[in-house]
Parts: structure tokens; sequence; C-alpha cells
């Protein structure tokens, strides 16, 4: 461990999930190592399938329906997630590290006010405290997501969906977690709605200090929001950057080039886009070497067998053979 | 209101004209209506893609549906190629559907899981176009080979499920293009794709444009993609135009203050709109309402915007070589 940086909020160590199933085991997440900092906003980007939510739940230990820890290590704040026994970790998660999941609109409970479903987080977690204390708790927290503390006697259906996704992200952060994990959390959301949820975020991050795993789909609105990105490709991470360099005079990962590519501008003068051919991989069948290769304009011979290793490129994290090649010449 | 009127010698395929269409709704305070699309004219040039853009509760939908005639309009007339198809029913309805077509949203709902690819297709080219036997089967593989459906002879047995959200928006643009129609209202047909695979089907519209001349209504709520996709861009806002302009124009000029809060707020512009605007409630669609439907929210609504809806107005300057700019909006420049 190096002993200059702070100690880093969340340490994955060549973590794999697999997913059993009628045609054997499925490695939905495949050594996937990745180191997150105080007060730190990562991106983690990828595309249906590409095992970014298996992760958010491998990280949260709440993998179920046969999915389980192939191998490595998850450790938050300097503990190993997967160490602990089913009451520590019942303390552990809310208290240390929380989640807004994804369509989180609908994580509220229909049949319960607002009030109740803070209230619970508490109750749960801190049962020392009043009924007054919980209260004034939720209040603060009411007006610290911007939502006027009359709607704590509201039901979840008498809300907004931007607010509702106000109060999921209260109750994430109601016990000052250090770390967050945000999966797609402003999907469904209208631009406008999305974009103040974002800067809210950013603004409680900023205040509280956590530090957030923010997982999209959203190049763009990634890039906006986090310092550092993770690119995953089929369970794998292909790249992780800075996000200031996500852009195409800096060489990346052909994958995250092509995605690059993808995305319409919306201010350049002329706007050309251009498609990454073929489809997302199917997770049971990957292919062989490096599983992007199908897809890949740069695929060359080795890419097809040999599955290429991380390598430090200009200061980014590249998988790739195009850089491994250069890195040997 | 205004209509705009054709300043190009192409013609006009589409002409709505003031718009109007209402929903009947159940609340707690009983009955009341409400009116998602309010006076709403524009129209579609051949081969022109028009992007309407806008946030839910926008109407954006309900005009694309209302165009293909799922919904019938309460008031204002539509009329293609010249024709008024509004309120017709039946027999012209069913030959209207030759020519205008929709693909929608969801991919994983708009097709049938128990029929194959084939399936899908050979239905429309019988029903409306009459082919059977050798002739049916190779337009089917045309079709599929058409939106990049390959190995055609794989593809044409599979189901629906054993594609990929890709695919199977390709296949919802192949079975639209079955009958051979002039416009396609495609709303947000790429929404629920993966980010990978948009491109590609903006592509493809864009492919089978030039190819059929075909005109395209685009619904979007994604800016960035109607500037690439859309020669013109519309905005809407509670059921009533805010702006109408070139979508390079209106990108990059854009009046309407609604129209500069989603530009703000899109990902990508770096926009660092202050977003006072917490109020995260939905445009108010009541018949009953008075002014301007974003005033509520609006930095600029001053009295004038709560009693009364600005009219629509061109605001290019004389100079300008973009034609048209309507905005409606009191405080315009």
């Amino acid at each position: 461990m190096s002993n200059n940086n702070p100690q880093p909020v969340l340490e994955l160590r060549n973590v794999s999930v697999g997913y059993e199933s009628a045609r054997g085991v499925v490695q939905a997440v495949r050594n996937i190592s990745l180191t997150i900092y105080p007060n730190e906003i990562v991106g983690l980007i990828g595309e249906s399938g590409s095992g970014k939510s298996t992760l958010a739940n491998a990280i949260m230990h709440l993998l179920r329906n046969s999915a389980f820890l192939l191998g490595g290590e998850v450790i938050v704040q300097g503990q190993n997630v997967y160490d602990l026994n089913s009451k520590e970790l019942k303390k552990f998660r809310w208290n240390r590290m929380s989640m807004v999941f994804q369509s989180a609109m609908n994580a509220l409970n229909p049949v319960l006010t607002i009030e109740q479903q803070i209230a619970d987080v508490f109750k749960a977690h801190r049962p020392q405290m009043s009924k007054h204390e919980i209260h004034d708790k939720a209040v603060s927290l009411m007006e610290l997501v911007s939502i006027h503390p009359k709607h704590l006697r509201s039901y979840p259906h008498e809300l907004s969906g931007g607010m509702r996704q106000r109060v999921v992200i209260a109750i994430a952060i109601a016990l000052e977690p250090d770390l967050v994990i945000m999966d797609e959390p402003t999907t469904a959301l209208d631009v406008v709605v999305q974009k103040s949820i974002l800067d809210k975020i950013k603004e409680l991050q900023k205040a509280k200090g956590f530090a957030v795993l923010f997982i999209s789909h959203d190049f763009s609105l990634v890039a906006e929001l986090a310092e550092r990105v993770a690119i995953m490709y089929a369970g794998r991470l292909v790249e992780v950057t800075g996000s200031k360099e996500l852009n195409l005079e800096t060489r990346h990962h052909p994958y995250t080039e092509g995605l690059l590519r993808a995305i319409p501008e919306l201010t350049a003068e002329s706007v050309t886009i251009e498609g990454i051919p073929g489809n997302p991989p199917d997770l049971i069948n990957l292919p062989s070497g490096c599983a992007y290769h199908p897809r890949c304009k740069y695929a060359m011979e080795s890419c097809k067998t040999v599955p290429p290793v991380e390598k430090d490129v200009e200061g980014r994290l590249i998988a790739c053979h195009l850089y491994t090649e250069e890195a040997v010449k | 209101m205004a209509v705009t009127e054709p300043r190009n010698e192409n013609q006009n395929v589409v002409e709505v004209e003031d718009l109007v269409v209402k929903f009947h709704v159940r609340s707690d305070s009983g009955k009341r209506t409400i009116v998602p699309v309010d006076h709403v004219s524009f129209s579609i040039k051949s081969g022109e893609v028009l992007a309407l853009v806008g946030e839910s509760g926008s109407g954006k939908s309900t005009i694309g549906r209302t165009l293909v005639r799922i919904n019938r309009p309460a008031g204002g007339t539509i009329r293609f190629d010249g024709q008024d198809v509004s309120s017709i029913r039946g027999t012209a309805l069913k030959e209207y559907r030759k020519n205008a077509q929709m693909v929608f949203q969801d991919p994983f709902g708009s097709l049938n899981p128990v029929k194959t690819i084939e399936k899908h297709l050979v239905f429309p080219l019988k029903k409306h176009r009459g082919y059977t036997g050798q002739t049916l089967y190779q337009k089917v593989g045309e079709l599929l080979h058409q939106v990049g459906l390959t190995p055609v002879q794989e593809i044409r047995v599979k189901f629906p499920h054993e594609l990929s959200g890709g695919q199977r928006q390709r296949l919802a643009i192949a079975r639209a293009l079955a009958v051979n129609p002039k416009l396609v209202v495609a709303d947000e047909p790429i929404s629920m794709l993966d980010v990978s695979i948009r491109a590609g089907i903006l592509q493809l519209m864009n492919d089978l444009k030039r190819e059929f001349g075909l005109s395209y209504l685009y619904i979007t709520h994604d800016l960035a993609s109607a500037r690439y996709f859309g020669d013109r861009i519309m905005v809407m806002y509670g059921g009533k135009m805010m702006e109408l302009a070139d979508s390079k124009e209106l990108i990059k000029n854009p009046l309407h203050p609604y129209t500069r809060l989603l530009l703000a707020a899109t990902p990508g512009s770096h926009g660092n709109v202050n977003l006072t605007d917490q109020s995260n409630e939905a445009p108010n669609l009541d018949s009953e309402r008075k002014g301007c439907p974003f005033a509520f929210r609006c930095p600029l609504a001053t009295d004038i915007c709560r009693e009364e809806m600005p009219e629509l107005k061109n605001q290019a300057s004389a100079s300008s070589r973009v034609g048209e700019h309507l905005v409606a909006c009191h405080h315009s420049p």
C-alpha cells in the first residue's frame, strides 16, 4: 500500500463475480481492480450486460439469485466486506456504505409516508434516538435535498419523480456513509430534473465529503460529473481515465474511442457520428482473447487469443494490445 | 395563430394547423379535461426530418400518435399530401397508414414474442402491398438486408427474444418500411438502446431517408441527437410550441428561456445553469389554464406571462440565412 495517499475509501482487488446457470458458471465481472479515495466521484460506464450493476451489488455484498463472489477482495475503509458476518454486515451497510438503486424512483414503499421511510433507517441503525430526534433529523435531511419538510407527510405517489429520487438520495446519506454507490440514479428523469439532481449530488458530496461511485451508461453525463471514469466492457475494466481526457485528441482504448465517436456532440459545428458495429457480447459465450475484438477496427491476431492486461498509458490505465505491443518495443 | 408557409419549393408532406388534442381524465376532484396538445401548427417537407423535443408531459408523443391517427384530434387539421386526414376512418384510415408509420420507443414491447422475425414483415407486405409467394419471400429478405439484419437467412427464423435491443429496433423500422410509407414518426427510437448501438440506428434512419426520400417526425428528449438527425427542431412545453428553427440555429442561438434551460441541462453543454427552479412539478395541462405553461418555472416571467399565451413570432433577422425562427415568448428579444 502506498503511504502517501490517504486511505482509500474503496479498494477492489481482482474482483470476479459469477452466476450459476444451466450452462455452468457465467462470469459477469472479471478481475476488476479499482481504488476510490475520499472526496472523489468516480464514474463507471458500461452498456447493459457489461457487469456494472453486478459489480455494485458485489461491493455492497448484496449478490443473490445464484450470483456469488468468485474471487478477489472488496475493502471499504480498510475493512474487507466479505470478512463480516451477517450481523456485522447489517451494521456496516448504510453506516459506512450505501447505495442508490437503479429506478430508485420505485424503490420507495408506496404505503408508507416519506417520514416513516426516513425514520426506518434511524430506527434500525440508531435505536437510541428518540422519536423527536428522528423527526428533526428527517426535517434537516429533506432540507438538505431541497424538498419542503411538509412532504414528510406525503406518500411517494404524491411526489414527482425528481422529488422521489431526492428522497432516496437523502435516505442513502442519512447516516453519513463514506461511500455512496449510485446505480443509474437519473435514468428515466427529464434532463432538467436530471441536471438539478446531479448538481445536488455534487453539492452534497462537497459538503459531506463522501466518495461516490456513479454508475451510468451515459458518457457525457459521467464525463461532466466525475473526475475519474472507469469503462467496463464484458465484465472487464478496459480503461480508467481522467474525465478531462475523454476526447478524441487523447489516445484511448478502442472501445472508449468508439463510444466517443458514437455520441453526437451538441455544440460542434458539424456533427458526424459513427456507431460501433456488432452487438454487445453474450456473457455466456464470450469471444476469446479480448472480448471487444469482433467489434474493434484495430483488432490484430493477438487480440483473438490473448486477453490484454492493463498498462499505464500517459497516466491512463488501458487494457489493449495496441498499447502492450508498444510498451514492449 | 400564424401558420408556417413553406419557403422552399419542396413540397410539404405534412401540414398541421392548430392541432388540439384533449383527454378526459378522472382525478380526485372528479372528471376534468387536459389538453396535452394545444393549438400546434407545423409542417414537414418531403425528405425532411423535423425533430420534436420536449420533456415528459410536453405533448410530444401525443403529437406523434395523433399524426399517425392513433389519437383523434379534438380540433385543427392534419393534412397529408394536401388531404385532410384529421377525422378519416375505416378504409381511408387504413389507406393513410400505408403512408404514415410509427416506430415506438420500446423495441421489447412493440414486437410479438410468439412470431418469428419473418412473420413480422410478412403480414404488412401481404396485407398492404399484396405480395405473395416468391416475391413476398424476396421482399422480406430485401427489407431485412436494408435495415442491416444479416445474415438474413438466420435472422428470418428467429424470435424477437433472440435479438438484441438494437436488432429489435431495426426490425421495428423494417416493419414500418414494409408498407412503403412517406412519413415515419419515430418516438424516442434510441432512448432505450445502449450507447454504442444508438449511433447505428440514427445512421440507418438517415440512410433510409435518403434512399426512400422519407420524411420523419423524430420525437426525442435529447437535444444532441435532435441536432444530429433533425433538419429543424421544434421545442414544446406543456402542450404548446415554444420555439421552432433550423437545428443549428436553434442550438447556437436559442431564443426561448425554456430552450436555453434545456440546452444548459443537457450533459455535454457544460452549461452552468442556475436551477433556482426546484419545481419538479409537471406542467399544468388543464383546459382551464391561462398564460404560458412555462411561466411558473421561467426566470423571466412577468404578469403578462401568467395571463396570456404569447403568439409564435418569426424572430429570424432579415439578413440571416436560417429562414424561419419561430418563438413564443413575451420576452424574447
